[in-house]
């Protein structure tokens, strides 16, 4: 019972927290067992004392940054794709809604005719402006790129 | 670190100072890997880890009160790392003849003898138990104060120095021939 007491103690004495008490440590000098858990345990203490101290790779820092701001960049990302489905998510039920509102006033029938009256106009439209469609496609494509290079400036802009 | 030098750096982070950041990096990265690389004893999985301690600490600066110091969230996000990676299977150790071994080496080369100690104690670490393990990392690891380890893993200071108790009664079975 007593070397339970002691081998309990073994520890605490190995790492200076306590001192033997006279019947402690007169057990620890008559019992082989006890006094051979005290050496280990001082051994041990020693061992885990000087143990080495991993050091973190020289890269660590910037692969950790490049980390962040991948991360940073899929959450970004995510956000965005998210954004514009609920955008989508809405337009598609204004549009359900207006035809479903026009189905069951009957208006349909005039929306019918209004169709029919934005198809012809839309046609004279398009036979007045055929010539000078070259010249609009250019403006495209000039818009198209001044917004692609602000894209391209603002995507590195910051962290 | 001061506490208001800590707020500054905190306040610096969350206005999306990459400097800043990197500033808290380099000021936790040694404290941060050591303990994570005594913890998992694998040094590219400890670094790995190290850097989702990181990724945390940039993701929750944002709701970080200060009620706690930074060392000590910080340690806080480190100990849930290593617990959470604790399903991982550790090194195997085949006792009786890796024990023979050493001892036929030792006797022959005692240092070669003592770096085979300390393989050992490296393998009878890694089967403690994940918090066992932590606080036997930290305990022995200059600048982790006592105090912000129970704090740390939300434990009273007397419950971390009961772990750190049978986790040295434990390697002390595991070794006991060895250290004799």
């Amino acid at each position: 019972m007593f070397c339970d007491e002691a081998l309990d103690a073994v520890e605490a004495i190995a790492a200076g927290d306590v001192t033997p008490d006279g019947r402690v440590a007169e057990h620890l000098t008559t019992c082989p067992n006890c006094a051979a858990a005290l050496v280990s345990a001082r051994a041990l203490e020693r061992m885990l004392r000087v143990r080495s101290i991993p050091k973190p790779p020289a890269q660590f820092t910037t692969r950790t940054l490049a980390r962040v701001r991948r991360a940073r960049w899929r959450s970004e990302q995510f956000l965005d794709v998210g954004f514009n489905v609920a955008i989508a998510a809405v337009v598609l039920t204004v549009i359900a809604g207006v035809w479903i509102l026009l189905n069951r006033s009957g208006l349909i029938a005039v929306s019918n005719d209004v169709v029919d009256l934005f198809s012809s106009s839309l046609v004279a439209f398009a036979r007045r402006v055929g010539p000078s469609l070259p010249l609009y496609a250019a403006a495209t494509a000039l818009l198209a790129t001044a917004l692609g290079i602000w894209w391209w400036a603002e995507r590195d802009a910051s962290y | 670190m001061e506490a208001g030098n800590e707020r500054e750096l905190v306040e610096r982070c969350r206005r999306g100072d990459e400097g800043a950041f990197q500033e808290l990096v380099d000021r936790y990265k040694d404290l941060v890997f050591a303990l994570i690389a005594r913890t998992v004893q694998d040094r590219s999985r400890a670094e790995d880890l190290a850097q989702d301690v990181f990724l945390r600490v940039h993701r929750g600066l944002p709701y970080f009160r200060g009620e706690a110091r930074l060392s000590t969230w910080i340690y806080r996000i480190v100990a849930n790392v290593c617990v959470y990676d604790q399903g991982r299977p550790a090194p195997p150790l085949s006792l009786d003849d890796e024990r023979m071994r050493t001892r036929a080496l030792a006797a022959s080369d005692r240092q070669f003898g003592d770096l085979e100690l300390r393989d050992r104690l490296e393998k009878a670490i890694a089967r403690l138990p994940s918090n066992y393990r932590l606080v036997v990392a930290a305990h022995y690891l200059e600048g982790v104060q006592y105090e912000d380890l129970a704090e740390a893993l939300a434990l009273p200071l007397g419950t971390v120095k009961t772990q750190l108790h049978r986790a040295k009664q434990q390697l002390r079975r595991m070794l006991e021939t060895d250290l004799k």
